[in-house]
């Protein structure tokens, strides 16, 4: 662990002041990350305006995960910032957090309550009265399909059910800012249109979604934003209209991030 | 894979668990000196259990079988208790990731084995066995040392397939849904480690006339604990069709328990039952579900929440469960045996206040990776901001509330059978301190040393090859605390009969203070290195 090193980087960083725009609900300003000696991020500026439906989009490890990790307070940067609402998300974490609901990916949750239970956990934790924590879980619970697996601890769900209790954990203490890693993988495609559906509800009342997917077509049907992280850099950004620019957004996609395409000539013995 | 056709050997087993070591240490020099300290730790075990042996040769022939009799039982016994009380066996390689692989069952288990013995405590063991080998040598001449060797080959063989054997067959145990009673669970443990713990302890060495040590010996000397440690002095006695016998009844042990423990791998490499619950519509609300009945009347809030959470998880979490399980075993037979079965001493026993802090000191060791058994959930914790502070009380009184009346109980009982009544007062209170200090103390280096926990479906499965410093780190808190708690525990022997009671309220006061320093100090890094300490106990990194 060299937490030593990161926090001195992070003080000589955080002395400089970073221009934010008002209206941004995320701003990310040259945020860093080394592993070791592998740069994972390699200085990310990025505006999140306040009621859009943003998308990050990338191949495997492109380091979606590592910058949202950053955006949230999960994963210290090497360098740069991070401001929710214009909030310094490092220098007053409390503050960001409590504007923040957040869904990370590949991370597990308290997973041998039950979800109801997970529920009540996530309010507590944040500070919310009982009876508003009851009624909450007990709406989310039922949209979301979950009120039959009442006392089944998560740890027994499905994948897409601790998907959907994870954006429900979320959602719960109504955060102006929605940060979800992954929110469609590996859920069913009547579930992914049941959150699609509430995500769009948020959007409309105000509240801002940044999510990663590399799922382009739905990225296209409900994104107001894109941005393109590969190798650790933003490739293309902008409304979902500039960065398409009349084109097919798969093909603007694989243009960006310099794929290459099989030509029948490999694994012949396939 | 380069050798598509090649065949699959041990060594390639050791080689695999030699290089997650390896790589588990880049770049965390942590973890590269709380290796180090295990590896100086089991040195230092290893030279006092050669010296042990040597010495066996050395004195005349009656003590020395006594003597291999004895430390080698103890060596066994060692292997079979230490992995369910403190260290948790080493899952550097876990079964369940060979479940893909076409490897026949012989293979895998030999491979196993085999990286089984790749390790500080089983090079220790090793070490320590090349004693019997000399002492078998000064005994019978080259004959001896041939027993000795077979004898030490078969002991050290003994010991690693004993711990896995038993581990594996005890997680299964706790895992299954049908002895969830833990009642039932303690006594039936309880009993079942008195009998070996009291022939051990009511044998004090030394004190005792040799007659009934001989004979206790004797009889160790036709069981597996020790027939392979014997087995030389057949030689010295010119019977070495006896020291044959005793060699085969330790093989026929390991090849049985082998057995055993292979058909407890396939279903290790295949997963246990699922755990959950029946499903069913939750009644009443979410809050009221969460919260257990004993804190349903806490103002709710986050410390009532965690708090709730860390109740149940103790009871929910498999490797929690058996935790705490073998914490409460540990807890109650140790003033057992301490205070019951004093030995030949003339009945005396150790003091109940000194006897009940042993186990109280070995209360709080449970918590020192509290955060490793999160593991990534740690992070709805950092998401919320959960104040440090708060975390760690609710923590260190969640398990206060399973520990506390257990071995508050188990002390009372203890007093009372022993005629000790009068004693019960200052008791509570070297109790209190003790276990306080060594909750606090445990707290504090669960925020400094944390550590990833295998996501295994072993209860007893240990960390990255680094069980023996876990192991080291828990008896460095146990011993620290007893240290600290000192005063405490001076008075309740020291002070004159009438102002004994002070130690019960000076003691509870100690216990709180260096609890809450300790959770204040833990806090303050922990508010800072939230992040950090994700990193720490994320799995696979």
């Amino acid at each position: 662990m060299s937490s030593r090193r990161r926090w001195h980087c992070l003080s000589t960083v955080s002395g400089v002041t970073a221009t934010v725009p008002d209206q941004a609900a995320l701003a990310l300003r040259g945020l860093t990350k080394w592993f070791d000696r592998k740069l994972a991020v390699d200085g990310i500026d990025l505006d999140v305006p306040v009621g859009s439906f943003y998308g990050l989009l990338g191949p495997n490890g492109a380091g979606k995960t590592t910058t949202l990790s950053m955006a949230v307070g999960l994963l210290r940067p090497t360098g740069g910032q991070a401001f929710v609402l214009g909030v310094d998300a490092w220098a007053d974490p409390v503050t960001a957090k409590r504007q923040l609901g957040v869904l990370p990916d590949s991370v597990r949750m308290f997973d041998r309550l039950s979800g109801a239970e997970l529920l009540a956990y996530s309010g507590l934790l944040r500070g919310m009265a009982p009876a508003v924590v009851d009624e909450r879980s007990r709406d989310l619970l039922d949209v979301l399909g979950l009120t039959d697996a009442g006392t089944t601890l998560v740890v027994d769900y499905s994948a897409g059910m601790k998907k959907k209790i994870g954006l429900a954990c979320a959602l719960l203490h109504a955060p102006r800012l929605l940060v979800l890693d992954e929110p469609f993988e590996a859920v069913d495609p009547v579930s992914a249109a049941l959150i699609r559906d509430i995500l769009n509800r948020y959007v409309s009342g105000g509240g801002t979604v940044i999510f990663s997917s590399h799922v382009l077509q739905l990225v296209e049907r409900l994104c107001t934003h894109v941005a393109i992280l590969a190798d650790g850099r933003i490739k293309a950004v902008g409304t979902l209209d500039e960065v398409r620019a009349g084109r097919d957004l798969e093909q603007v996609f694989v243009e960006v991030v310099g794929g290459r395409v099989a030509t029948g000539q490999e694994l012949s013995w396939l | 894979m380069s050798t598509v056709s090649g065949q699959v050997r041990s060594w390639h087993f050791m080689r695999l668990k030699l290089r997650i070591i390896g790589n588990g240490m880049r770049g965390r020099p942590v973890r590269i000196v709380l290796f180090v300290f295990g590896m100086v730790a089991g040195l230092g075990m290893a030279a006092a259990g050669f010296l042990a042996f040597v010495a066996s040769g050395v004195v005349d022939n009656d003590t020395g079988l006594v003597i291999a009799a004895y430390v080698g039982s103890a060596l066994v016994l060692g292997w079979l208790l230490l992995p369910l009380l403190f260290f948790g066996v080493d899952e550097t390689l876990d079964p369940a990731r060979f479940a893909l692989f076409p490897l026949p069952r012989r293979t895998l288990a030999t491979g196993m084995l085999a990286a089984s013995c790749v390790g500080t405590p089983a090079l220790a063991t090793m070490l320590a066995l090349l004693g019997l080998v000399v002492a078998g040598a000064l005994r019978a001449g080259v004959a001896g040392a041939v027993v000795g060797l077979a004898g030490a080959v078969l002991g050290a063989l003994l010991c690693v397939v004993v711990s896995r054997a038993v581990t594996s067959a005890m997680a299964a145990m706790l895992r299954s849904r049908r002895v969830r009673d833990l009642t039932a669970v303690i006594l039936t443990l309880l009993s079942a480690s008195i009998g070996p713990l009291n022939l051990l302890l009511g044998s004090g060495v030394g004190q005792a006339s040799r007659g009934p040590m001989l004979l206790a010996a004797r009889i160790l000397g036709w069981t597996p604990f020790a027939a392979g440690f014997v087995a030389p002095y057949d030689i010295a006695d010119g019977r070495p069709l006896l020291a044959v016998t005793r060699l085969a009844l330790v093989a026929v042990t390991v090849l049985l328990l082998l057995w055993w423990w292979s058909h407890t791998l396939e279903s290790a490499m295949l997963g246990g039952s699922s755990e959950g619950l029946a499903g069913k519509a939750v009644r009443g609300g979410a809050v009221a579900a969460l919260l257990p009945r004993a804190v349903r009347g806490a103002p709710p809030g986050v410390f009532t929440a965690v708090l709730a959470r860390e109740l149940r998880y103790w009871s929910r979490d498999p490797r929690r469960r058996s935790g705490l399980i073998s914490i409460l075993i540990g807890g109650a037979v140790m003033p057992i045996a301490l205070t019951l079965f004093p030995g030949q001493r003339g009945g005396s026993g150790v003091a109940l206040p000194i006897s009940a802090a042993f186990a109280c000191a070995v209360g709080g060791v449970i918590t020192a990776n509290q955060f490793g058994f999160d593991g990534t959930a740690y992070s709805v914790h950092l998401l919320a901001g959960v104040p440090g502070y708060t975390e760690l009380r609710a923590r260190a009184a969640a398990l206060s509330l399973y520990i506390a009346p257990v071995l508050l109980v188990v002390a009372m009982v203890v007093g009372l059978i022993s005629g000790k009544g009068d004693e019960l007062v200052p008791t509570v209170g070297t109790m209190a301190a003790v276990y306080g200090v060594s909750l606090g103390a445990a707290s504090l280096v669960s925020v400094f040393a944390p550590y990833p926990v295998p996501e295994s479906r072993n209860a007893f499965a240990s960390n990255n090859g680094s069980g023996s410093a876990k192991g080291f780190l828990s008896f460095v808190i146990m011993i620290g605390s007893m240290v600290v708690a000192s005063p405490v525990l001076l008075g309740s022997v020291l002070l004159p009969g009438g102002w004994r009671w002070l130690v019960a309220p000076v003691g509870v006061a100690w216990g709180i203070a260096v609890l809450l320093l300790a959770t204040r100090a833990g806090a303050t890094v922990l508010d800072r290195r939230g992040p950090e300490l994700l990193a720490a106990v994320t799995p696979g990194r």
